[in-house]
């Protein structure tokens, strides 16, 4: 179990290591000599990122942290046209920001290989919505690959850039929250000469301005260019070494990427051996020789995926027009949402089989459902310490709740929880701005116009990564267009909630120190009409500050500044610092509940037998602010930081 | 060695569940076994409730552990136990740490927490299922650091009759895989969450 950085680096073809998707994906970038990485964080695709940046130095490999994924893709694609292997990486949200240049660039194609990584998250266990990128790669007209274990993440990436390079287009390479973030066992291959000798390649722009500049004339000729390929690349997955037919039957499945695995589950579960399964990494474009070889013999075909129908849809249309007659089953025995997993396989399996399940599932779930009636729901929350907590807490108090509260994307959107419930709205990265900006011009008019009147008080909140991201348009147009907003940066001084990356407010690159860019600044240069810098531990002030800043008229703009509580937790135990803990005297609590009504520190729980509140010392990571807000002084200082 | 073994580690983000799933994942890996590991990252751990799962043997492709067929449960928390018990198998075995951990909800009154007989209660009548919940954070603490919990709860897991790997092979994966200097209360942690669970088994 040696650190990541060295395993991904350990160049001993033929080792069996436990790797985890993502870091694997990072291995297989390397055995193809990947030259460029440009990337911005967004989960589940974060730990490739932060894989390549711990690696990039000892590989030869720039590697950023862009401000967002259309800026990545865009300095990724320049490499690739330069003739490097480049790679960026994004979860399925990150490509609908990315998607203008990207609709637009298939056809100029590439001259290294260019792999996108986009990792999608069906049950949406950390994103806002459930998007099949397959869709995306057919709209684009970009070839999608899938893996179905850890080992296929790796030999797929080289893959990939080995198809890309061979028909200069690029690639996607689709992963899942369940592929990205599961470990397997994976047999490492030899590392190019370049990367072991960290040679930084440096690439070669030929200009061609048919092929780059795409004014219409120019852009007229890629169409018909991007179709032909695609149809080139259709037959080449015809022979992908990862699409393979496996079995023997009258009856067959077709099946692609992860849902390979627990189709595969499923059939051992099941406990039969007379079905025929085609195995595809290729969702797109489907390989149709290979699925016509696969139907020789069969009576009817169910086709696994997971979320849309992909494959589905091109099987069907293809079969159609070839005359076709057997049954095809899919979406209306398969379920369209959420995760696929084995059970969900064995039952659509079974039902297409008209078998029984071999255990009765729907007994179990009446029997789970019962017993989940009685557990307290536990939902992700703000870290103890969490300095957002205080800025939420803060805002509440300034506001007296009176207002409407935009939010974003960060841990931040957690505010959303009961007892802060100072979330009213999240809609994408940067969103915050832009719907605050809507709801005060709607509501209350633009403050330059005749009607301005102030009835609905707007205070939005964003993190710092996200701030650059994609705030910063929405908020030039919020000052130009007069918009009357407070917004509450709460910046963190880290890219927390995808694992602590570096932004332009830490001026912190993976190769060293960058340039900082202070958030204040920017927002008084673009003419914000009030900036102020506060710590939100201190949260009187903090409340203070803000109440001053919602009695200006315009843009107002209160930079929350504390850094992330996890994150100084976790530097502090590398450097064996001692944290300092508080504990509720009880004599002083007179079980008012505030604390844990209007706060809500995880550190904080409620003792019922004796009716006051009490401090977990093992979660408290002593930031102080529960003795701010007890009225009575009940919290007290127990152990001074070393 | 066994066609397939599923263990299920849940409790609250935070408690070192992810190390404990990756120690155990290693140590299928160095026994021989093809081996899967699932695990939850980013803002879906931030102290809320957390699953992991650890799979090995040759029936084993997908990284969770299908509903119905887990083994095992380890759990950091006990009402995290109960949270994921529809993965247990019938008859199978639950080790839990028994300090509850209040969530937020139950604090500000919104939720009650259930009593820890009402928990045992439920694993045994419903799954026939063995209960096992002891102090893992004292033991923990005993061998010298609190951190050392998800160490004590894997020494329980080892000693159980048909565990498939070995406490020889756990306990080397334990010695590369924490800092030198801990490696000592590590194995001590080990040690000590295998003869408290062979006590109570």
């Amino acid at each position: 179990m040696a650190k990541v950085s060295n395993m991904v680096l350990l160049n001993k073809p033929g080792e069996k290591i436990l790797l985890l998707g993502n870091h694997a994906i990072a291995r297989g970038a390397l055995e193809a000599g990947i030259a460029l990485f440009a990337a911005y964080p967004g989960t589940p695709s974060s730990e490739l990122t932060d894989t390549m940046a711990a690696v990039a130095k000892d590989a030869g490999v720039y590697m950023e942290y862009s401000t967002n994924e259309k800026v990545a893709f865009e300095t990724a694609l320049s490499a690739a046209w330069s003739g490097l292997r480049a790679m960026t990486a994004m979860k399925h949200v990150g490509l609908n920001v990315a998607a203008d240049s990207f609709m637009s660039a298939v056809g100029m194609g590439v001259e290294g290989g260019f792999v996108i990584m986009v990792a999608d998250d069906p049950s949406m266990w950390s994103s806002q919505n459930e998007q099949d990128t397959r869709v995306f790669g057919k709209f684009a007209n970009v070839p999608v690959l899938e893996p179905c274990s850890v080992q296929e993440a790796k030999d797929l990436t080289k893959y990939g850039f080995e198809i890309s390079e061979k028909y200069k287009h690029m690639v996607i390479l689709r992963t899942t929250t369940r592929s990205s973030h599961m470990r397997g066992d994976v047999v490492l291959d030899k590392l190019p000469d370049e990367i072991v000798n960290k040679i930084r390649r440096v690439g070669k722009f030929e200009k061609d301005p048919k092929r780059f500049v795409d004014i219409p004339a120019h852009s007229r000729t890629f169409h018909p260019k991007i179709l032909e390929n695609i149809e080139k690349i259709r037959e080449e997955f015809n022979n992908c070494p990862f699409n393979r037919i496996e079995g023997d039957g009258k009856v067959g499945i077709i099946t692609s990427g992860l849902s390979y695995a627990y189709v595969k589950e499923a059939i051992s579960w099941l406990g039969i051996n007379n079905v025929k399964v085609l195995k595809l990494s290729t969702p797109y474009p489907v390989p149709f020789g290979l699925v016509e070889k696969f139907l020789e013999g069969l009576e009817k075909v169910l086709i696994v995926e997971e979320l849309e129908p992909v494959v589905e849809e091109q099987i069907k249309l293809w079969a159609y027009d070839k005359g076709y007659t057997i049954p095809i089953y899919g979406k209306n025995i398969v379920p369209r949402t959420y995760e696929m997993d084995t059970k969900r396989a064995v039952k659509a399996i079974s039902k297409f089989l008209n078998i029984d399940t071999p255990i009765d599932f729907n007994a179990l779930e009446e029997k789970y459902k019962e017993i989940s009636s009685m557990l307290p729901p536990r939902p992700p929350s703000l870290c103890p310490a969490c300095p957002h907590r205080n800025s939420f807490f803060a805002i509440n108090k300034a506001t007296r709740k009176n207002a409407i509260f935009p939010s974003d994307i960060g841990c931040y959107t957690l505010g959303v929880l009961p007892p802060l419930s100072a979330v009213d709205t999240t809609v994408a990265m940067g969103g915050s701005i832009g719907i605050a900006h809507g709801l005060s011009v709607s509501l209350n008019g633009a403050t330059n116009e005749e009607i301005y009147n102030k009835k609905e008080v707007i205070v939005a909140t964003i993190g710092d990564s996200t701030f650059y991201h994609t705030g910063l348009p929405a908020i030039a147009n919020a000052i130009y267009n007069r918009s009357n907003i407070l917004v509450v940066i709460v910046d963190n001084e880290i890219t927390a909630m995808t694992g602590d990356q570096p932004n332009p407010g830490t001026g912190d690159t993976p190769h060293g120190p960058g340039k900082r860019i202070p958030i204040e600044d920017v927002v008084k240069a673009m003419g914000a009409d009030f900036v102020e810098v506060v710590n939100p531990y201190n949260i009187k002030k903090t409340t203070e500050v803000i109440k001053k800043a919602l009695d200006v008229d315009g843009v107002s703009v209160v930079v929350s500044r504390q850094v992330c509580a996890l994150h100084r937790v976790s530097q502090a135990r590398k450097k064996k610092q001692k944290l300092p803990t508080f504990r509720v005297n009880p004599d002083k609590c007179t079980g008012c509940k505030v604390c844990v009504t209007t706060f809500g520190c995880p550190a904080i729980f409620w003792d019922s037998e004796n009716n006051k509140a009490k401090i977990d010392p093992t979660m408290c990571w002593g930031c102080g602010s529960c003795a701010q807000i007890c009225p009575f002084g009940a919290f007290e200082l127990v152990k001074e930081a070393k | 060695m066994v066609k397939e073994y599923n263990i299920v580690i849940t409790g609250v983000g935070g408690q070192g569940i992810l190390t404990a799933a990756n120690l155990l994942g290693w140590a299928a890996l160095k026994e021989g076994y093809k081996v899967r590991v699932g695990e939850v990252h980013g803002m879906s751990q931030r102290f809320g409730s957390v699953i992991s799962y650890v799979r090995f043997g040759e029936n084993v492709y997908g990284a969770m552990v299908p509903e119905g067929k887990a083994d095992v449960i380890i759990s950091f928390e006990p009402v995290e136990a109960l949270r994921y018990i529809n993965y247990l198998k019938e008859g199978g075995l639950v080790f839990t740490n028994s300090r509850p951990i209040q969530p937020v909800q139950v604090s500000m009154g919104l939720a009650k927490y259930p009593s820890h007989e009402e928990i045992k209660d439920i694993v045994e009548k419903n799954f026939n299922a063995k209960y096992l919940s002891f102090d893992a954070e004292s033991l923990a603490k005993e061998a010298g650091n609190i951190i050392t919990t998800n160490v004590v709860l894997i020494g329980a897991l080892t000693s159980t009759p048909d565990f498939p790997l070995s406490s020889q092979t756990i306990k080397e994966v334990i010695k590369v895989s924490v800092p030198p200097k801990a490696v000592d209360l590590n194995i001590k942690a080990f040690e000590l969450g295998l003869s408290k669970a062979k006590e109570m088994l």
